[in-house]
């Protein structure tokens, strides 16, 4: 819950600034929609979306499942640049499960409670495509960096146990943006996330020779802006 | 050169013109005659007055170590010196479907005349002449097509070596982490049924009454200890382990006596069952492994005091397989075996029992032997162990870690825990718990002149070492990771390999096996990082 607030609060910010600051601009330019801006453009969503991870087994064996629902928003910045854009984003996954042990590759749950709550922040740069006859449809496409936290408590830890680390990896992801009205959109997208290295050294990881934090996503956003 | 049943050998070979009693072991005079005998023990008394607990002994005077020499004195005297097995008998397992007629020409074969198949044994005894080789007459049996195995009836004993008790603390708890295991695990629950297969365990009140028919002398040339005689002996529960009557002793068997009494007359049963599962944190005494299972005593080898009553059975294998068997069979989830033998060939009698016991979820842990200082001859018992999933060979080491200096070593060897080294760390380097007060029961190592009936109701702390020692610890994190949720034996064996720390040349070695036991990390489990 602790590090929650700070993401919501970050969003909520977010959103105010995508809601106020292109609804000025609005008044200022009077250019068709599906033109290419040439001013810069900020902008904000919420996301809610399925992430699946690659270490499969390992999270499957502490957690039951090796997919779980994540949450997030960000910030998008349009650039005078064509369909060019950034956007720095962050989401959450937390789910409890149990330590395990893992015998000659069976599973066998230990029943000592662990919890497992992710934070990746994304940075990416991307391209919005405008297509004329579909004005309202904006695909896009963008890759960056992530920095991937992971934290990994449980009960009887004792010092040094516990896992809250911050890893680095890349990301990919495309989708395409439906603007409902000129302010506010819709958007379905898949990334693709590789945290090398980050697991596997330990813990069940180690037994299924998974060392990527990463996976891949489906990602449902409301965005907000132009 | 075991623990062993003279008297008993003795009174079989009567009718073979008292060839065993022409030995040193001499009859008792007419007096002793007159009086009725007791073909078996008798439990006189039911209730008893309450166990004496004379505490720590760490101001008595050191004792001479006591280990299965002793009973090799009394073997001895009945003219079986050196001999690792019973004479009379050998175990043979027929192949399924092996007809009558078969039976019969095998038995004629080793010029045997009887079959006799006992309880929870799926194996027969063929009686020998005495003045046969059971081990020529089993390596006849192993010949033909309808035999699976045949063997001579070896004979077990404790693996402990009991010393001076000189308390320090229990260093042996810290030295594994256990109080942090015992957070995630506090001692399991009554749900485990743990088996003891020893000496016995005190866990009833009562007397007992004897026949001591026999003189005897502890060395040869010695003092002649005579006949006592009927004599009453009164025994109790432990205090540490549990009332008597309670629930916390199941299913008691006693393969020894053939009946369901299996007190300790020994010490050693009560020991190693104390660092199974001796009571704890109520403010008493010392603290165990498991300490909230249930115990089963099964009482599979003898104590001197036993052969000196003329206990009708002995610790041979056959007895130990059907003590095995008999646990599997009452619930037993964990068999701890303190005992083996490093003379003769083989157990497959036992091996067989071993597997039926982990095939029916029995985890078992067996000593690997305290013979690395007097020739590294493996206990015969645990050889097998590499070979059966959810049996493990436990080593032993000292205070400071290290291979205690009797701990065998071998290939079978797949764990170590403490079991204390005396010779490294001096009298408090040994395994504490409580057990018979030794004063009191051993009287046959004083003087002729206080020799005297034994008594089984007075209990004392004494630091005892050995792989039997160590064994419990691996018995009784047994009991902590079935309580887990770690249920099957295999299961059990490989998490234990999987956390132990690596001792000595790095991987598994001959010494540690897979490394010390690690309860704490087993417990504790995986992480999905770390």
């Amino acid at each position: 819950m602790t590090r929650r607030l700070p993401l919501i609060a970050v969003l909520a910010v977010i959103a105010a600034a995508a809601t106020t600051v292109p609804a000025a601009a609005q008044t200022r330019t009077r250019r068709p929609a599906a033109a290419p801006s040439r001013s810069v453009q900020i902008g904000g969503y919420a996301m809610a979306g399925q992430f699946t991870f690659a270490a499969a087994e390992s999270f499957d064996a502490v957690l039951g499942t090796s997919s779980g629902p994540i949450v997030g928003g960000g910030a998008t910045l349009g650039l005078p640049f064509g369909g060019l854009f950034v956007d720095v984003g962050a989401w959450r996954f937390a789910q409890s499960g149990e330590r395990a042990l893992v015998l000659d590759g069976q599973v066998i749950s230990l029943g000592i409670p662990l919890d497992v709550t992710i934070v990746p922040i994304e940075i990416s740069a991307g391209w919005k495509f405008r297509i004329r006859r579909l004005p309202k449809l904006i695909p896009y496409a963008a890759g960056g960096y992530t920095s991937f936290g992971y934290r990994e408590t449980s009960t009887f830890a004792g010092a040094g146990e516990d896992v809250d680390e911050r890893f680095g990896g890349y990301h990919l992801r495309g989708g395409a943006e439906f603007k409902i009205t000129r302010w506010l959109g819709l958007a379905g997208e898949l990334a693709w996330t590789t945290v090398p290295d980050a697991i596997g050294s330990g813990g069940v990881s180690k037994a299924f020779n998974e060392n990527n934090l990463g996976g891949t996503s489906f990602r449902a956003r409301i965005t907000v802006g132009r | 050169m075991t623990y062993s049943g003279p008297v008993w050998q003795a009174l079989r070979g009567v009718g073979l013109a008292g060839v065993a009693l022409a030995g040193l072991l001499t009859a008792v005079g007419a007096g002793q005659e007159l009086q009725a005998p007791v073909a078996s023990r008798l439990l006189v008394q039911e209730a008893a007055l309450p166990p004496i607990d004379r505490g720590l002994r760490d101001q008595d005077p050191p004792r001479a170590a006591r280990n299965r020499d002793d009973a090799e004195r009394l073997r001895a005297e009945a003219g079986d010196d050196g001999l690792p097995y019973v004479r009379g008998s050998v175990i043979v397992k027929f192949k399924d479907g092996a007809s009558a007629g078969a039976i019969t020409a095998a038995t004629r074969q080793v010029a045997g005349d009887t079959v006799d198949r006992s309880s929870w044994a799926n194996f027969d005894i063929i009686d020998i002449p005495d003045a046969a080789d059971p081990e020529a007459a089993a390596a006849v049996l192993r010949e033909r097509p309808d035999v699976e195995y045949a063997q001579p009836r070896y004979l077990n004993y404790a693996m402990s070596r009991p010393n001076d008790p000189l308390y320090a603390n229990q260093w042996n708890f810290p030295a594994i982490d256990m109080e942090r295991a015992w957070d995630i695990q506090p001692g399991a629950t009554a749900d485990i049924i743990v088996a003891v297969l020893d000496s016995g365990v005190a866990f009833r009140s009562g007397t007992f009454r004897y026949n001591s028919r026999f003189a005897f002398r502890m060395t040869p040339g010695g003092p002649r200890y005579p006949a006592l005689g009927i004599v009453d002996v009164p025994f109790a529960a432990a205090p540490e382990l549990g009332t008597s009557g309670s629930t916390r002793f199941v299913a008691p068997r006693d393969f020894i006596w053939d009946d369901d009494a299996p007190v300790d007359l020994d010490s050693h049963g009560t020991h190693v069952t104390g660092t199974v599962g001796q009571l704890t944190n109520n403010g008493l005494g010392v603290a165990g492994m498991a300490y909230n299972v249930r115990i089963m005593p099964v009482k599979i080898i003898q104590g001197l005091w036993d052969e000196i009553f003329s206990s009708p059975f002995e610790g041979t294998d056959d007895v130990v397989a059907r003590g095995i068997r008999y646990a599997a069979d009452n619930g037993a989830k964990v068999i701890n075996l303190s005992i083996g033998r490093s003379e003769g060939g083989p157990a497959p009698v036992v091996t067989d029992a071993m597997r039926y016991a982990v095939g029916r979820g029995v985890f078992i842990a067996v000593a690997a032997g305290n013979t690395r200082a007097s020739g590294n001859q493996p206990n015969r018992l645990a050889q097998p162990a590499p070979d059966i999933n959810g049996m493990v060979a436990v080593g032993a080491v000292g205070l400071a870690l290290d291979s205690a200096f009797y701990s065998t070593s071998g290939s079978f060897v797949e764990l170590a825990a403490p079991g204390g080294d005396q010779r490294a760390g001096g009298t408090s380097a040994g395994i504490l718990q409580q057990t018979l007060d030794l004063d009191l029961l051993e009287t046959y190592d004083r003087p002729v002149s206080q020799y005297g009936p034994p008594r089984a109701d007075s209990f004392a702390y004494y630091y005892f070492q050995g792989t039997s020692m160590a064994t419990p610890h691996v018995a009784g994190f047994a009991a902590l990771l079935m309580q887990q949720g770690v249920t099957s034996p295999a299961a059990v064996e490989a998490a234990m390999k999987q956390f132990a720390t690596d001792k000595g040349a790095a991987g598994r070695d001959d010494l540690f096996g897979f490394g010390l036991i690690n309860p704490r990390a087993t417990l504790r489990g995986l992480g999905l990082a770390r």
